[in-house]
């Protein structure tokens, strides 16, 4: 953390004039960022504390004691011996990379169409409504309304649509901001030197929108990759791996460990890259 | 900046390839039919009743009027009141940290660290990060292991899991980053010379606060809620692995129902959910009405 000393939550300036009362040497007194900095870090730790205990308690003999030793390799020799996952773990995979895709194309036409609107506000809220509706009631709605009123059997297509739902608004925000930085008259000038509109776009426009495409797509795959809620009532017969964990998980048998396994090793592939990406896109703006 | 006018500024240049018109419109169609129209849809399915596993399209009370005689809406309001009092804390300790956060940080690195951290958890999957809880606060977990060997308790304390508490703890974790983004997002909009200006004219920093940065940051409290509330009155997982079946809640309720067909009882308790989440909105909507426009928003989150 940075140097507490630099972190005052408000500029100060020691010669102000004027009565102060008792609350406000008090609000001056006691270091408030310092208690602000500690309660948020407490609040980070009740996220992150729980992800280092799953990797210690995957190596443990017994991962719902509490007791991390002795250690053992043997719930990773199960996972290795157990192909129950596998077909989950590659539903998953595809899903995530049709959603991915999708969103990346859907996701670039309609952001370089807000920008070009007069009034975007509307179809921009409309966009990002599913942010605001609960995973939980998305999914029981588009559940009755796929299964009760139209009558269709759920499958892949259901999860594919559940998912769009609720990634596509993530990639559209992702989009826009490269849209937004975009500057027409790259297109202008092309345009001037006779560039058709397709070559325009192809060699100018989306080179330059491609971080942010990019962006979109590691994250709606991401976000489809781990979505348990919505998955839940639109899978139809089918299991992707969170719904997989979750039956695992809340049928408190001895698959248990399995999962602590499959998770750990599933959170050393993603939270590595997910940090760097992140990292690499906020501090860059940042700067 | 372009970015300011780029939203505003009329084109008067053709759009190469795609007819933006033509193509926004067929998104919305096709996005009001899998998001407005299923939540209409199961709006309007609790005003229905089922007989032999059909339903039965005739117009009816009798779902709220059985849901009010059947004590379901006990399980409404306890639902209310763990949403509340988690909202409450996550405001409580989502708001300074955010404000340390806009303003306070003076490294960039630091910064783009935090929001890292607040960003990766939207992206983790849900039950295996919420499961490791029952060892840590079980009766034979981390925490009662420590007591119990310290000596501080004898018995190891069977409160921790399973419980109210419990329940609450998991979903402080779950929805902190969701509360702390909205704040962030509004607090470093405002003009730090605004805060300097204050603070020349006399004004103590508990004035500052109460005066320039409040008003300025509501719209993104009141997101802060609506991000966490909403999501919250629909809690699932957190209920379902860390309650043990003692602590039953609306999105449970909903659940339950849905897999015993009972469709009009879950469409009406998912009305409750879409209730609070339309009432919010509007309040959100109010709150930012002249405040915000969408370049504004997009500015901070270029900086």
């Amino acid at each position: 953390m940075s140097n507490p000393a630099q972190a005052s939550a408000l500029p100060h300036s020691p010669g102000t004039v004027g009565k102060r009362g008792f609350v406000d040497r008090l609000a001056e007194a006691s270091g408030w960022n310092k208690v602000a900095v500690a309660l948020g870090c407490v609040a980070l730790a009740l996220i992150y504390g729980p992800l280092v205990w799953l990797g210690v308690m995957s190596f443990s003999a017994e991962p719902l004691s509490g007791k991390p030793y002795p250690l053992t390799f043997a719930h990773y020799s199960l996972l290795f011996a157990n192909d129950k996952w596998h077909t989950p773990f590659v539903k998953s995979v595809l899903l995530g990379l049709a959603v991915a895709v999708a969103c990346m194309v859907i996701g670039t036409l309609l952001a370089r169409a807000l920008v070009r609107l007069k009034r975007p506000g509307s179809v921009l809220f409309l966009a990002l409504l599913p942010l605001f509706v609960p995973g939980l009631t998305i999914g029981a709605a588009l559940f009755i309304f796929f299964r009760m009123t139209l009558g269709l059997r759920l499958g892949m297509w259901s999860l594919f649509i559940g998912h769009m739902v609720w990634a596509f608004p993530f990639a559209l925000l992702l989009i826009l901001i490269v849209t937004i930085r975009f500057d027409v008259r790259l297109i202008q000038a092309a345009q001037d030197l006779g560039a058709k509109p397709l070559r325009c776009f192809l060699d100018i426009e989306l080179p330059l929108l491609m971080p942010g495409i990019s962006g979109a797509g590691i994250f709606s795959f991401l976000l489809s990759f781990n979505e348990l809620l919505r998955s839940t009532f639109l899978r139809g017969n089918e299991t992707t791996m969170p719904v997989y964990n979750w039956a695992m998980a809340s049928a408190q048998q001895s698959q248990v460990p399995i999962v602590f396994s499959l998770s750990t090793l599933i959170l050393a592939v993603t939270l590595p890259v997910m940090g760097a990406l992140f990292f690499m896109l906020f501090a860059r703006k940042g700067n | 900046m372009a970015t300011a006018t780029a939203l505003s500024s009329p084109r008067p240049w053709r759009l190469p390839g795609t007819a933006t018109q033509w193509f926004t419109g067929w998104f919305l169609v096709a996005w009001i039919g899998v998001v407005v129209l299923p939540l209409l849809i199961i709006s309007a399915f609790s005003f229905f009743s089922m007989r032999q596993y059909q339903i039965v399209y005739d117009p009816t009370l009798s779902t709220w009027v059985s849901l009010a005689e059947t004590g379901r809406w006990v399980v409404v309001l306890r639902t209310i009141r763990f949403a509340v009092t988690v909202t409450f804390l996550e405001i409580l300790v989502a708001f300074p940290f955010a404000l340390w956060l806009a303003k306070g940080c003076r490294s960039p690195a630091v910064r783009a660290c935090v929001i890292t951290l607040l960003t990766i958890p939207f992206f983790i999957d849900a039950s295996s990060r919420i499961i490791v809880w029952r060892s840590i606060l079980g009766t034979n977990g981390v925490i009662n292991n420590l007591l119990v060997g310290s000596g501080l308790v004898d018995k190891p304390l069977t409160w921790l899991l399973y419980s109210d508490f419990s329940v609450s703890f998991g979903m402080f974790g779950s929805y902190f980053p969701t509360a702390v983004f909205p704040i962030f997002l509004t607090l470093s909009l405002i003009d730090d010379d605004l805060v300097k200006a204050s603070s020349g004219l006399g004004a103590s920093r508990l004035q500052t606060l109460r005066y320039i940065i409040l008003p300025l940051a509501m719209p993104g409290i009141v997101g802060g809620v609506v991000f966490t509330f909403v999501p919250l009155m629909a809690a699932w997982i957190e209920p379902q692995l860390l309650g043990g079946g003692q602590v039953n809640l609306l999105g449970q309720s909903i659940q339950s129902a849905l897999t015993n067909l009972n469709y009009p009882i879950a469409a009406a308790l998912s009305t409750v959910v879409i209730g609070v989440l339309v009432l919010l909105l509007v309040v959100l909507i109010v709150s930012l009405r002249g405040r915000f426009s969408m370049a504004s928003l997009f500015q901070s989150l270029d900086r």
